[in-house]
């Protein structure tokens, strides 16, 4: 079987991010079809390792979560400034999925 | 006899089917009042509204007020309680004025007074304060009985003592109190928005589990189905309550298998637990299936009770006062040399500032450059052009204005190698560009704490309104 390497931003029906309380931000990746999740779980792009690289925060303080009855990808991220404290940029959390967007799977 | 008297009369039991009406997620940015009305006709037994959260920052635990409009909210009340009182159906508002402290509490109730004269209505009240007493937090952390939840300090006597405002978010505990003493409307501090929702069933008998996933889910009005939007939704534990159905009440909206299981995801770190303070829903197993097109049935989520009662506190502390200066800039010289102008100007704002203003802080929001960013900046492309938020923090309004004032003029006017813009290095979209942002407030708790009577950490006092009763003038 060959795989053709494909953009998550063309795959992913949903990319958001938003607050889990004030002291996490949670990233959901949505996909239409069980192909297309399975593909996306399997990818080494989104998994921890490549993730925490990508947002340039320590391993240990980002994790994955797959969620088979929503056919989503759960990234969780502790936020170094809890939200709204002065100098946050980004009080309900709700931009912080722009370094997903350009994810090859 | 109350709305809840009528209902415990001849309530329904758990052969028999519960309907409850998730009326609004956010009290007090606009109910959608077609959908609402259309909830109505459905007869539910109980009618909730979410009124709260932690999620528009820590400005208004701190300061007391609430984050909608005094206009909207008086809208949205006036709404709810004349459904409510028009049907003599209970009503039950959690986390009253957007954070549920004292304040946010007497504020509501003064509208709601001020409604029930003006709509000539009668209501018994229960009132659920949810400020926790600083003594007791002192006291449990002492005994090692607080704990945090993330990434965040823990507190000390002095962060229990700065605190302006300090709650604790109650569970079903304390509406299911609130329901035995019989009021038509329940108003609570800050509560678990589920709490709202799930006490009435898991009160008469229902099994919990279910009870709690479906408050879960109408918490967020009709946010679970797709099109997801802010209309009422109805909850329907059926006869045996093992299982719940969704609908919105605008058929636009449909619940599906796949959007309510995608709401499991929504502002959760962990999609399979939802923590309350006295266990946990574990919705690993549950199933979701099409009843039709817009109607979805849940089965299967399961309640763990907790073998110690924990209640999340929250509080905010001020941090000083605020002013902002907006300004832009799209000249190429200024955009390539930004981190050298912030630095030059911070640099003479400290020396003009010093002997007169030492305690400041300023935060360059260049937007444009990835100012939206918590983490890496390293996708945002170059920008042709930019726009300057800094935030300036002070012990007072003006010398937050001063720094910047000061911030302004420096960097309007800030020279630097191959500058070409000698007339100016921003522009402002309009004066004064430097503005006061009120007090600026910070998180300083978020823990959970350990419960021993968890009856007397959120008390209940009665109120009877008689708007009906109009009394002479003079």
């Amino acid at each position: 079987m060959t795989r053709s390497i494909v953009r998550l931003i063309d795959v992913a029906t949903v990319i958001r991010s938003k607050n889990a309380g004030p002291l996490q931000i949670t990233l959901d990746i949505l996909f239409p079809d069980t192909a297309s999740y399975e593909i996306a779980c399997a990818s080494s792009s989104l998994k921890a390792p490549a993730l925490a690289e990508r947002y340039e925060v320590a391993l240990d303080t980002l994790s994955v979560i797959h969620y088979r009855p929503a056919r989503a990808i759960k990234v969780v991220i502790d936020r170094a400034l809890v939200a709204g404290t002065p100098g946050d940029s980004d009080v309900y959390g709700a931009q912080q999925h722009h370094p997903l967007l350009d994810i090859m799977l | 006899m109350t709305a809840v008297d009528r209902l415990l009369a001849n309530p329904p039991h758990a052969t028999d089917e519960l309907r409850i009406l998730g009326a609004s997620g956010q009290l007090g940015y606009g109910i959608p009042a077609e959908a609402l009305v259309r909830g109505l006709k459905r007869n539910p037994h109980l009618i909730g509204c979410d009124m709260g959260s932690i999620d528009p920052g820590p400005y208004y635990l701190g300061s007391g007020k609430m984050a909608t409009s005094e206009t909207i909210t008086l809208r949205d009340l006036t709404l709810v309680l004349k459904a409510a009182r028009s049907q003599d159906i209970p009503l039950i508002i959690g986390t009253a004025g957007t954070a549920g402290a004292k304040a946010h509490l007497q504020s509501t109730l003064e509208m709601i007074r001020a409604i029930a004269r003006s709509e000539r209505l009668d209501m018994k009240l229960a009132i659920i304060h949810a400020d926790i007493p600083r003594d007791l937090i002192k006291k449990m952390l002492r005994a090692g009985r607080i704990h945090t939840l993330g990434p965040i300090p823990q507190i000390d006597n002095a962060a229990i003592d700065r605190a302006s405002n300090i709650v604790g978010q109650m569970g079903q505990e304390a509406f299911i109190r609130a329901l035995e003493m019989k009021p038509d409307v329940i108003i609570a501090g800050r509560a678990c928005d589920t709490a709202i929702f799930s006490s009435l069933p898991v009160m008469l008998g229902y099994p919990v589990g279910p009870a709690v996933h479906m408050a879960k889910i109408i918490e967020c009005s009709s946010i679970c189905c797709t099109p997801g939007g802010r209309d009422a939704i109805l909850g329907t534990l059926e006869p045996g309550g093992e299982s719940f159905t969704l609908e919105s009440m605008n058929p636009i909206r449909a619940a599906t298998p796949l959007s309510v299981a995608a709401h499991s995801l929504y502002e959760q770190a962990d999609p399979f637990t939802v923590y309350e303070p006295d266990g946990a829903l574990r919705v690993d197993d549950a199933s979701y299936e099409a009843v039709n097109e817009n109607i979805t049935r849940v089965r299967g989520a399961i309640w763990q009770p907790a073998s110690q009662i924990t209640v999340k506190i929250e509080g905010a502390e001020r941090v000083g006062e605020r002013a902002i200066l907006c300004a832009g800039s799209s000249d190429p010289r200024v955009i390539e040399n930004l981190a050298l102008i912030e630095q030059g100007v911070r640099d003479n704002v400290a020396s003009i500032l010093t002997d007169f203003i030492t305690n400041y802080s300023i935060k360059f929001h260049v937007y444009g450059t990835g100012a939206t960013q918590i983490f890496s900046r390293a996708k945002i492309k170059k920008p042709s052009e930019i726009f300057f938020l800094v935030e300036c923090l002070a012990d007072d309004a003006d010398q937050a204005k001063a720094v910047a004032g000061v911030t302004k003029q420096y960097l309007l006017h800030h020279g630097f190698p191959g500058r070409l813009s000698t007339g100016g290095n921003i522009a402002f979209p309009f004066t004064p560009p430097e503005i006061n942002a009120g007090t600026a407030y910070r998180f300083s708790f978020y823990h959970v704490m350990e419960v021993d009577n968890i009856a007397q950490l959120f008390p209940i006092e009665i109120e009877h309104i008689r708007g009906n009763v109009q009394v002479a003038a003079g």
